[in-house]
């Protein structure tokens, strides 16, 4: 197939060069993409600049990022490139990239193949993962220098998605029989003339209780709140229903945005959000709000409810009490993560605390990733 | 039984509105779909035009994705319009199994045909056999789409990150060898090739061998004139100026950032509604007569309303 390109072949050369170029750019443009563009580009004719655009754009791209990315990439090279082109396309790799991110041409030859250049790197993520993770599972989160943090972020993502699957594997032991799978139920019986003796059954998978979901997002909790939304968002994969509020010194509801979205794209959405993010905290106030309008969401039978907050409360004790109590009374289980549980010598005794302690299930820290992690067997 | 390939050449001429495409000339092919896509009444840029050239050419399986209502399932019925062959449509949901997507067994047929041989003498591998061929079998849309004779179908795969993961591992495989197999009959391989066309809302993100199997396609909202021509294409009782009027209004409102911004079927539909009311010009009245086909939800409704409707008129 690449015959056709032949005669042209100073083209055929700068889509390599260009394939080659949006890699180092971050595009995934391996081996098999390079070929394909090479087709694309004998079907489409090497002519049009702006049809060869779309190609080379509907071949190297796989998500809307890079959709973005690609328009760039293709801009700065052909603009770089544009008085070598098309025919006397002897434009050396080197002279392309270097400029760009200041890569020697030994270390652009190296990558060869986008495959192997990308397990090689993957490969070395998981090593510095396995003696990172020993060493940042215990570190608090507000404690975490910047490199770290990120270093964290990308353990803690792993992780937190291994659980949600472990949590979504689990089974109940099963009062009813399911539907009769009629399927296996005939395969099974073939040998017995078709007579159904030796039933098969199916049921379906058990599914998880709701989840709902306060999370303190005033000042005293800043140092930790990116991680515990990170942790929410993973959770809610495996709940049937989540409901997700944050709250400071009022109670704003993010569970849409949480919902139908990736991580990205719902952090960028809660960054846009008015809700005094690192404001004073009115834990009473914002429970009373939840009880007033959202009560409904709770059922006793199968709901888990979470408070991620450190409970320095401004406002008054007794209102939390009450509040606390009436959300209790209509809940399976009401889990506190208190950040500061971590520390050594912390007591609650902040009055919104010990205001609250009576009516807490579960009281457990959420300052480090293992702590995080160490919830599973609550949910 | 295994169904052999075949590889008869593909007779399409009495399907009617095919079109050879013209191979090589990259542009034509391009201009073919451009204009051949607007005769069926789906305008269309050049950028979606190459990459459904692309999958004609290099028969890889394409992703759209787009926000809501920009038409990316409108992709692959127009497509197959277009060249004139059949479309086969898996909507696909949570829970999707192989047993709907695949293939099926005829339970009750399969058990009734054990139930009128139990008499016969034959023995229980003929039964089996019996029971366990073609006569039994349920076909569901992606079986279907490697069994089509006569040419290669169009196969929509819509809203594929609804699906599960492991449905999205199935369909990996089936996607890079074009075979089935049922274990009671053996592996069935395609006859034709279909033309794969896979949407997504991008609720969460598919993976990357999937991804990297296909090419790729970001829908945008349109264009104001684009939005215009697509108006006045579906719709073409509408007068210029009401078009107009309604596609300013829409494309004002996508700015407003709210949770579900309308896409171009909220245009179509509030134009159509426009037209029934028999409104001959957008007004306040008219807004508030037709909100229910823009926004969505309460809050986007209130939203709508606050931002002042006199701001839509202006332009």
């Amino acid at each position: 197939m690449l015959g056709s390109v032949e005669q042209s072949s100073g083209a055929a050369r700068t889509i390599v060069e260009f394939c080659r170029f949006a890699r180092e750019k971050g595009l995934s443009a391996g081996v098999q993409e390079t070929l394909d563009a090479l087709n694309a580009a004998a079907a489409l004719g090497v002519r049009n600049s702006d049809e060869m655009k779309f190609g080379l754009r509907s071949i190297l791209c796989s998500s809307k990022d890079s959709w973005d990315l690609f328009e760039e990439c293709f801009e700065t090279f052909w603009r770089e490139s544009a008085p070598r082109l098309p025919r006397r396309a002897k434009a050396p790799p080197k002279e392309l990239a270097s400029p760009v991110d200041g890569r020697s041409p030994t270390s652009l030859m190296s990558t060869g193949s986008g495959d192997d250049a990308s397990s090689e790197k993957d490969g070395a993520q998981a090593v510095t993962g396995a003696s990172a993770r020993e060493r940042l599972g215990q570190a608090d989160f507000s404690t975490l220098s910047h490199s770290d943090l990120a270093t964290l972020e990308q353990i803690s993502l792993r992780l937190f998605k291994q659980m949600s699957r472990r949590l979504a594997r689990r089974r109940r032991i099963a009062t009813s029989r399911g539907q009769v799978d009629l399927r296996r139920t005939i395969h099974r019986n073939i040998s017995r003339g078709g007579d159904p003796m030796n039933l098969r059954y199916r049921e379906r998978k058990p599914r998880p209780h709701r989840l709902v979901t306060l999370l303190d997002i005033s000042g005293s909790m800043s140092s930790y709140s990116l991680f515990l939304v990170k942790f929410l968002y993973a959770l809610q994969k495996h709940f049937r229903r989540v409901d997700t509020f944050l709250f400071s010194t009022g109670l704003v509801e993010i569970t849409s945005l949480f919902r139908a979205q990736r991580l990205q794209d719902a952090l960028d959405a809660l960054s846009q959000q008015p809700a005094g993010w690192s404001g004073g905290t009115d834990i009473g106030g914002s429970l009373r709000a939840f009880n007033h309008i959202h009560r409904r969401k709770l059922r006793s039978s199968d709901t888990l409810f979470v408070i991620l907050s450190d409970g320095w409360d401004t406002g008054d004790p007794g209102v939390l009490a009450t509040e606390l109590y009436a959300v209790k009374r209509r809940v399976r289980r009401l889990i506190w993560l208190n950040p500061l549980l971590g520390l050594k010598d912390y007591e609650p005794i902040a009055s919104g605390m010990s205001a609250a302690l009576p009516h807490v299930d579960v009281f457990a820290p959420a300052h480090n990733l293992d702590s995080l992690l160490a919830l599973e067997k609550h949910l | 039984m295994v169904l052999e390939v075949s590889r008869r050449a593909v007779e399409v001429t009495t399907m009617g509105t095919f079109q050879p495409l013209p191979s090589g000339a990259g542009n034509q092919g391009v201009d073919a779909i451009v204009s051949g896509f607007e005769r069926l009444g789906y305008i269309t840029d050049r950028s979606l035009a190459t990459a459904v050239y692309l999958v004609t050419k290099l028969h890889k399986p394409i992703l759209v994705e787009g926000h809501a209502g920009l038409g990316k399932t409108e992709v692959a019925k127009v497509l197959a319009s277009f060249l004139g062959t059949r479309l086969i449509r898996l909507q696909c949901y949570e829970g999707l199994d192989v047993n709907s997507a695949v293939y099926e067994w005829n339970y009750q047929k399969q058990l009734l045909a054990i139930k009128i041989e139990e008499g016969s003498d034959k023995t229980v591998e003929e039964k089996e056999r019996h029971i366990f061929s073609p006569e039994f079998l349920l076909e569901r849309p992606l079986l279907q789409s490697i069994l089509v004779e006569d040419a290669s179908p169009v196969l929509l795969i819509d809203e594929i990150d609804r699906a599960d993961e492991a449905f999205e591992a199935f369909l990996l495989e089936l996607l890079s060898d074009y075979q089935i197999t049922i274990p009671e009959m053996g592996t069935i391989h395609a006859k034709h090739v279909p033309y794969v066309v896979l949407t997504s809302n991008r609720s969460r993100d598919l993976g990357d061998a999937l991804k990297r199997r296909c090419l790729y396609q970001w829908i945008d909202y349109p264009t104001l004139e684009k939005e215009m021509r697509i108006v006045r294409t579906r719709l073409p009782r509408i007068e210029e100026d009401l078009a107009r009027q309604v596609v300013g209004y829409v494309q004002a409102v996508r700015q407003l950032s709210l949770s579900k911004p309308p896409g171009v079927a909220e245009t179509l539909d509030c134009a159509e509604a426009l037209l029934t009311l028999g409104v001959p010009k957008l007004n306040q009245e008219a807004i508030e007569q037709t909100l229910g086909c823009i926004s969505k939800s309460v809050e986007d409704g209130a939203k709508i309303r606050t931002a002042g409707v006199e701001r839509f008129l202006a332009g």
